[in-house]
């Protein structure tokens, strides 16, 4: 790869400085001062999140389905990346978001109640994943569970989101704006135009 | 106190206006631009080096006022800049969609970068295929300026000897990247051509202006300058002289005429006190985007100008042409499932196109005349916006999307309208904006023409990418409603009969010889290309005009 990326957030600290910037032509002192100050503070959450929209029973059972869509494997998932704190936080701004998240889990409380006699957040994770199952595959979908799936795309939709604009999120991609480069990054495999030849994934 | 007299008033501080400023100053002249907007202050303006997590609302915005942005480039990390508080209104039937912003520099602080040069088929288009009348310029006439132009503001491609496309003179092209190489071989099986865009981002340092640090996030802005913008590359200019006012905020109602009918001044509003304030000048030049000037120059009625200024031909506000956009295909490369990331980010949808191949040798080949262009892009972006199309939940999903990363496609079409007279802007009898100026009303429809080049890009591009080897998994079900493109052009077309145009081939209004207009309003129509740096052309060549016309005493 022709450019070879440094990375992004180690820029911003080398550039910090006037002084650094200033030897940089045509990089006026603002250009990578982004703000970062203070970021690492606003990462610190207290041990018991108080949700602005939700019902602490609500906020479990929110919690509990970031980390179902989307969990902690080699990388951090979703709880880890604080994502249910992120939607409630969107719902409690979002006059739209709020009447489909309310009666979406209490239609997923009536679900899990009918199939097990309990809340959702009291199933066990087996059973959990048994009840979305139906919802996320066309082909386990059941008549009459519209407003199940459309509940659930709902969560998954505000879970990706939260997940793939945080940091956590970034590194799992390995999204290629956390470095800057220092040329127009080129095409490394020169012999192969149609990338037939490309070694397997290890992913 | 004597009243000041100006030797130029500008409206208009963008592409158009600040060529139109940077000319004139250096010229010596004393001009006094009016820019509707306040200007832009790159510390608190431009967001674009802040990660989502670092903005309120992860760069998606409140979601309160999101039903409120307009466009793509509309958002979280610009929203200071655009400004919507001049109203317009649709005729029935029309749709219009118009971001605008009306900070110093205009649309240029936030532009797309594709610098492609118009041609002799796009000037004599008409002669061709028989529609419309031909430019009143040819080619030899405009290449001088279009080379001026590139060498000043930087322009990354390749020489590609297209008879659609003149080469210019470049600067070392965008690197391909591992999707273009793979699109490229499938474009190449069908005929279709898959060549470098021509980029006004700076592959090398350019005339004291850094080289491109590939952050991708240009349409954002760049506050390193880093790509043209009238702010970085040409108020600095015609501010060094010492012979420009700009006066910011200041949303200009009318142009003032003498008893003659010649333009002698502007009327503006000082949106701050809210008072109206007169700005006087020998020569106005209007360049306020092509809607906006149109507007203006409708409202300045006077006696000699019932239907508004310089409008004796009755085709001020006619012929809007716009281009269409939309996703004429989508899908991923099952080639690069699962390889590592890579930095395709890194110039937002502008590295490569395939520029027009339709139409070229027999003009009547297609079931449509003249020809559309299309960008392809895809790869590792600022985030994964394919996971909404697949199925599941969990690690799998988890583990899809990381696979899935380096592999989506898209191609987005960039077709023109013809022209029709069913298209234009007047002023809407009813609606004002808050200062009690009529505004602007659009009356737009994609003609036929545009609907079969649309429906052909769609077949095209999915057989491109089947050819490619990659998976076609759809089209948008309709284009995005006109204005998206941000490209109108027309409303002041230019041409040699006064009965049927507005301004002669320099831009100069032929009713009112001391009034110019330097935007994309005196374009014929859209052609396959964008239109920025063919306003800074025309800018140029007009500024130019109007510099001669002073020295022969005419103004």
């Amino acid at each position: 790869m022709a450019g070879q990326g440094i990375e992004r957030r180690q820029v911003l600290k080398i550039l910090g400085t006037a002084a650094a910037a200033a030897q940089v032509p045509g990089f006026s002192r603002w250009a990578f001062a982004c703000g970062h100050a203070g970021n690492a503070a606003a990462q610190i959450r207290p041990a018991t999140y108080q949700p602005v929209f939700f019902t602490t029973g609500e906020y479990a059972s929110v919690e509990r389905l970031c980390d179902l869509i989307i969990p902690a494997d080699e990388t951090p998932g979703a709880k880890e990346a604080g994502v249910a704190e992120f939607i409630d936080f969107m719902v409690a701004n979002d006059p739209e978001a709020q009447y489909p998240f309310r009666t979406g889990l209490t239609w997923l409380d009536a679900e899990s109640d009918r199939m097990a006699g309990k809340h959702f957040i009291e199933l066990l994770p087996d059973q959990q994943m048994q009840l979305l199952e139906p919802l996320a595959y066309k082909e386990k979908a059941r008549p009459g569970s519209e407003e199940g799936q459309a509940f659930f795309h709902l969560v998954r939709d505000f879970v990706v989101t939260g997940y793939y604009t945080s940091e956590i999120g970034y590194r799992q991609l390995d999204n290629p704006a956390l470095k800057l480069y220092s040329e127009s990054p080129a095409c490394p495999h020169m012999d192969d135009p149609e990338h037939t030849r490309l070694s397997p994934s290890a992913i | 106190m004597a009243k000041q007299i100006y030797d130029v008033i500008v409206i208009g501080t963008g592409a158009g206006g600040g060529m139109a400023i940077k000319t004139l100053c250096e010229a010596g002249f004393k001009v006094c631009a009016l820019n509707a907007g306040r200007r832009l202050d790159p510390e608190k303006d431009f967001r674009f080096h802040r990660m989502p997590w670092d903005m309120k609302f992860r760069g998606l915005d409140d979601p309160k006022s999101r039903g409120l942005s307009y466009g793509y480039m509309d958002n979280e990390y610009t929203k200071a800049a655009w400004d919507h508080e001049i109203p317009f209104t649709t005729a029935p039937g029309s749709a219009w969609m118009w971001p605008r912003c009306n900070a110093v520099g205009g649309k240029t602080n936030f532009w797309g970068r594709s610098s492609a040069r118009f041609a002799d088929i796009d000037f004599r288009a008409a002669s061709l295929d028989g529609y419309d009348v031909d430019w009143p310029v040819t080619y030899e006439e405009i290449a001088p300026y279009y080379t001026r132009v590139e060498k000043m503001i930087g322009v990354a491609s390749t020489v590609q000897n297209r008879p659609s496309n003149p080469d210019g003179s470049y600067l070392p092209p965008m690197n391909f990247r591992c999707l273009d190489r793979i699109l490229e071989s499938g474009a190449n099986k069908r005929g279709v051509p898959y060549l470098p865009d021509r980029i006004a981002q700076l592959t090398q340092p350019h005339n004291g202006h850094p080289q491109c640090h590939f952050c991708g996030e240009c349409t954002t802005g760049c506050d390193v300058g880093a790509f043209f913008s009238s702010p970085y590359f040409l108020l600095p200019k015609a501010e060094a002289t010492k012979n420009l006012e700009l006066r910011t905020d200041a949303l200009a109602r009318n142009i003032l005429v003498d008893e003659s009918g010649s333009a002698s001044g502007v009327a503006y509003i000082d949106r701050k006190t809210k008072q109206e304030i007169e700005v006087y000048g020998r020569a106005v030049v209007v360049a306020a985007g092509c809607i906006e000037s149109s507007r203006i120059m409708l409202n300045s009625k006077s006696r000699h100008w019932p239907g508004g200024i310089a409008n004796s031909s009755g085709q001020l506000g006619r012929n809007l042409c716009d281009h269409l956009y939309g996703e004429s295909a989508r899908g991923y490369l099952p080639q690069l499932v699962g390889q590592p990331s890579f930095p395709d980010h890194v110039s937002d949808s502008t590295i490569a196109w395939m520029p027009r191949w339709q139409n070229l040798d027999n003009p009547q080949q297609e079931k449509f005349i003249r020809g559309y262009s299309v960008y392809p892009d895809g790869g590792c972006s600022d985030f994964p916006w394919y996971a909404n199309d697949l199925e599941g939940f969990g690690a799998s999903f988890k583990r899809e999307i990381k696979r899935r990363y380096p592999s989506p496609v898209s191609f987005t079409v960039q077709a023109p309208t013809l022209r029709s007279d069913t298209n234009y802007v007047d002023l809407d009898p009813e609606v004002k904006d808050p200062y009690g100026i009529p505004v602007a009303r659009i009356h737009f429809q994609w003609d036929e023409n545009v609907l079969k080049m649309w429906e052909h890009s769609k077949q095209v591009c999915a057989d491109v990418l089947r050819a490619a080897g990659g998976i076609f998994e759809g089209s948008a079900d309709a284009p995005e409603i006109p204005g998206w493109s941000l490209h109108e052009t027309g409303t002041c077309r230019m041409g040699n009969d006064p009965k049927k145009f507005v301004t002669n081939k320099f831009g100069q209004t032929h009713d009112v010889p001391n009034l110019y207009v330097c935007d994309a309003s005196v374009f014929l129509n859209c052609t396959d290309k964008t239109t920025t740096i063919s306003i800074l052309t025309f800018s140029l060549r007009t500024s130019e005009h109007l510099i001669e016309n002073f020295r022969r005493g005419d103004h």
